[in-house]
């Protein structure tokens, strides 16, 4: 057998075999498969055809890029999603203004039908898209042609996700999400996280190379082996949520012995992702690791369903109940009962003083 | 059973009318105590005010709350099924007519029952059943608890097990703004439910003294003791 491209890069830059497999192995971890599951994906990203991705950047802040960049075995990813498959990456790519979109534009022309679409950031549609425009040309426009003529799209980032930060109230763009700017594409699949994780959006892509076929999604089209658990269901700390230990103030004795963070605001309760196994920055820590609650930036609308960060409970806008509902119940159920003992206080007298009661054929006496 | 007097058996005696069957007896008493445990778990499960100190692995108190939180759910859960079944199977005082005032008769019992609780009108409803206003109230506070169920099964759709048939309610987290905007729902609907628990204690309590008719002991034995005189 021929040395594939990859195996010839691999040995151009110095890879060993050692780490390809190593590489090859974490990927099979994240995606849940058994340690057999190995040799098949070292086959699959060896040999087979690699796709081609197209990564498009609009409303946001560059972070899925930054994290991809960082990815937890960069060198191995690198190859796989930068140097064989990426054909256009506008924040990443040498080439620039026309020379660029040539690219983007001869890739989309040759590949039609056959790429991936990798969206990162919301989609603008105020003032008739003018808020996000690349090459004179309108984002929402862009991603109508690209996503239109791709085999599948990957939304990555909870901007393209869900809209994000840019689509949060009061929404002065009208961002929108991939899922809502280009409704109907082909194979849409939802990365979301605030950054999203660089693990994920490789083993995603190894997952198609070895398996041929997308993974299975959830109610938001997120792939379930990255999204298919709460943080809080394999959280370090989900010992002490369940004896009952808490952090009550930043830097207490509960926090300085990592202790849970429920308290807090943690809302790992109400947040898919696969954080507390994959972590960060290869694998070095993540948000609850170093005693910050979790905000839920995985979650569709995270900026105004998951604030007040700190807090258990929502505000309502305008209403700012929130996290004194509690309170606030109390208080009124003490002030109907107040009331109830007054009222029966009332009837009481009027029974007594002679009012008397219902006469036998219930006419007023 | 009644051990109440009444003018009325002073003539005729008294006639002893079954107005609550056992079905509806049992779902008020399920849901009665599955409301107090829910209550009091759930304002821990909010407001975890017990700080365990110690070793994590020793203890299992917010586990444990939880657990008897989810159970206590359940039978409440069954226990409003019963009932609102009930609405259709049992007795012109459980159905759902004697509850949503759709006739001319329970709207003119609503209007009377206003009047005498506002000390305008001097003589209760005197209908066995529930007067119309009190059924009214029950029929909201029953959605009430819909809402408390619909929004317990958002939050426990969560956290069940990959699999679970339970993931289905996830599916309605939308309709409630997402998990914590449900959570805040729940933690309303819960004082709601306990400022009618205070109201509705005050009218029983009330009704038991100035009717005299038995109905406090009504819900314990089902019957209600009217003078006989009177033909209903």
């Amino acid at each position: 057998m021929s040395k594939s491209r990859l195996t010839e890069e691999l040995e151009h830059r110095g890879i060993s075999r050692r780490e390809f497999i190593v590489f090859c192995a974490a990927m099979a971890a994240v995606l849940g498969l058994p340690e057999e599951a190995t040799p098949a994906i070292a086959a699959a990203v060896e040999t087979e055809e690699k796709p081609i991705l197209i990564w498009l950047e609009f409303q946001d802040c560059a972070g899925n890029t930054e994290s991809l960049l960082r990815a937890g075995h960069p060198t191995v990813a690198d190859l796989i999603l930068d140097s064989i498959s990426l054909s256009y990456h506008e924040t990443l790519m040498a080439a620039a203004g026309s020379q660029a979109e040539d690219v983007l534009a001869k890739t989309v022309r040759e590949h039609k039908g056959k790429y991936i679409a990798l969206v990162e950031g919301s989609i603008p549609t105020g003032a008739d898209g003018g808020y996000c425009t690349i090459g004179g040309r309108a984002a929402l426009d862009i991603a109508r042609e690209i996503c239109g003529n791709a085999a599948a799209t990957i939304a990555v980032g909870t901007c393209a996700a869900f809209g994000g930060i840019p689509a949060a109230r009061p929404n002065p763009t009208g961002a929108l999400s991939v899922a809502d700017a280009v409704p109907g594409v082909r194979n849409l699949i939802n990365m979301s996280a605030c950054p999203a994780n660089a693990e994920n959006i490789t083993a995603l892509i190894v997952y198609y190379m070895t398996l041929k076929r997308w993974p299975p999604l959830d109610q938001y089209r997120r792939p379930m082996f990255a999204y298919g658990k709460t943080i809080h269901d394999n959280c370090e700390r989900r010992a002490h949520f369940d004896a009952g230990q808490y952090v009550e103030a930043w830097g207490d004795e509960a926090h300085r012995q990592g202790h849970c963070l429920y308290k807090m605001g943690c809302k790992g309760p109400a947040t898919s992702q696969n954080c507390p196994v994959v972590r960060w920055n290869e694998g070095t820590n993540w948000p609850i690791g170093c005693g910050h609650p979790c905000v839920g930036c995985a979650e569709p609308n995270f900026w105004d369903t998951m604030s007040p960060f700190y807090e258990r409970l929502p505000n309502v806008a305008g209403f700012n109940v929130g996290s004194w509902i509690d309170p606030v119940g109390l208080g009124l159920t003490g002030l109907v009962a107040a009331a109830a003992a007054l009222h029966g206080v009332g009837e009481i007298v009027r029974h007594r003083v002679g009012l008397g009661p219902v006469s036998e054929d219930g006419s007023e006496t | 059973m009644s051990t109440l007097s009444h003018s009325g058996d002073r003539d005729g005696g008294l006639e002893r009318i079954y107005v609550w069957e056992l079905p509806v007896r049992l779902s008020h008493w399920l849901i009665a105590v599955s409301i107090v445990v829910l209550s009091v778990t759930g304002y821990y499960i909010g407001h975890p005010f017990i700080n365990v100190p110690g070793a994590a692995r020793d203890h299992f108190v917010m586990g444990t709350v939880r657990a008897v939180h989810l159970y206590a759910a359940w039978i409440f859960t069954a226990a409003l099924i019963v009932r609102i079944y009930w609405w259709f199977a049992g007795n012109a005082y459980a159905r759902w007519t004697d509850f949503i005032p759709v006739s001319a008769r329970r709207f003119r019992s609503l209007w009377n029952s206003m009047l005498f609780y506002s000390f305008i009108r001097r003589d209760p409803d005197d209908y066995p059943g529930h007067n119309a206003l009190a059924a009214g109230s029950y029929a909201m506070i029953f959605a009430v608890y819909v809402l408390l169920i619909v929004t317990g099964l958002v939050l426990h759709a969560s956290e069940v097990p990959p699999g679970s048939p339970f993931h289905v309610f996830g599916a309605l987290a939308p309709w409630f703004f997402g998990l914590p905007m449900a959570r805040l729902i729940h933690h309303v609907a819960m004082w709601v439910v306990l400022i009618f628990v205070v109201v509705h204690l005050h009218f029983v309590l009330l009704a038991s003294l100035i009717e005299r008719v038995g109905t406090f002991e009504s819900i314990f034995s089902g019957y209600k003791f009217f003078p006989r005189k009177k033909p209903r």
